[in-house]
């Protein structure tokens, strides 16, 4: 069995095979497929409370990720943050000295959620420029509801 | 509403996110679909090689002990029923219930057809090139029960 705390490395080489296999549309083609199939709590989160549906997807998942952030919500604003001090997937892909990280692993966080919240009328952007240092920053705005 | 913060620190949780079987099943999945069963269990394979070759060299010097380490430590973590029966020449593992089947099938996350080869695959590279090999003696896969055995390879015809 592969354990769940196992799972970013085999992720990681997930993207490796993947694009070793056609090129990087491939793994973009993966990407896309994945937050159809996989996202769909984030999506009626976000459907049925706004941009509290965010803070509660997302409150779970950092927490049992034992991520290191800030994250922030201010409806009358419209306007939801995360700043991921030490994002746990890749301090621990960069922590291992035996694989080597997905070239572009930090990328698919932009376009698993990028495509769940833009048609819900959000506007999302993402600061990857430290993600090799584990570190990002998110932000998700807009009052669509 | 006031503006809501959340602070934490790596060191406040335990790193335990199950749903992450969702995600590789729906990899897995994936890759069955685009490129066949072949492509799952070379994936796999790959992975197996490259992420565990610790555990693999672990295997050559330390023999079984250090495998029944390796999944005493994921089931305890991941909450499984094993039972494990080890001796020089053998290490057996009984396991009740898969714990990433069973958080799949509660979540009602859909489980890969050949989620299967997460274990059978993966137990076979490990073992590759060791004196040791694999075999998935019984697997359910609707719940992930199974029995896996590693034992001491006698013969070159040994599975690998």
């Amino acid at each position: 069995m592969i354990s769940c705390t196992e799972f970013i490395p085999a992720y990681s080489e997930l993207f490796k095979f993947l694009e070793a296999q056609g090129g990087r549309e491939v793994v973009e083609a993966f990407w896309e497929h994945l937050s159809d199939r996989f996202l769909g709590n984030l999506r009626s989160a976000v459907e049925q409370n706004g941009l509290r549906g965010c803070w509660i997807y997302w409150s779970r998942t950092l927490n049992e990720e034992a991520a290191d952030f800030t994250m922030e919500l201010d409806e009358e604003a419209g306007e939801f943050r995360i700043a991921m001090h030490r994002c746990p997937s890749m301090a621990r892909l960069l922590q291992f000295t035996h694989i080597e990280p997905y070239h572009d692993y930090c990328r698919h966080c932009d376009a698993l959620y990028r495509r769940v919240l833009e048609p819900l009328g959000y506007q999302y952007t993402i600061d990857l420029s430290e993600c090799r240092q584990a570190r990002c920053a998110l932000t998700i705005s807009g009052q669509p509801l | 509403m006031p503006r809501e913060i959340m602070h934490r620190q790596a060191a406040d949780n335990e790193y335990l996110h199950p749903d992450f079987h969702g995600a590789l099943s729906v990899g897995i999945e994936y890759l069955h679909e685009k490129y066949g069963e072949q492509a799952v269990r070379q994936y796999l394979w790959q992975f197996a090689r490259t992420f565990y070759a610790p555990l693999t060299e672990a295997l050559k010097t330390r023999g079984l002990a250090a495998l029944a380490e390796h999944f005493r430590t994921i089931y305890e973590l991941e909450g499984g029923a094993a039972r494990f029966s080890l001796s020089e020449d053998e290490l057996r593992i009984e396991v009740d219930a898969c714990p990433a089947v069973k958080h799949m099938r509660q979540r009602g996350y859909p489980v890969a057809r050949l989620f299967r080869e997460t274990t059978e695959t993966v137990n076979r590279a490990i073992c590759d090139q060791t004196p040791f090999a694999a075999e998935l003696v019984e697997y359910d896969d609707l719940t992930g029960r199974g029995i896996q055995r590693f034992f001491r390879r006698r013969c070159q015809g040994d599975p690998c």
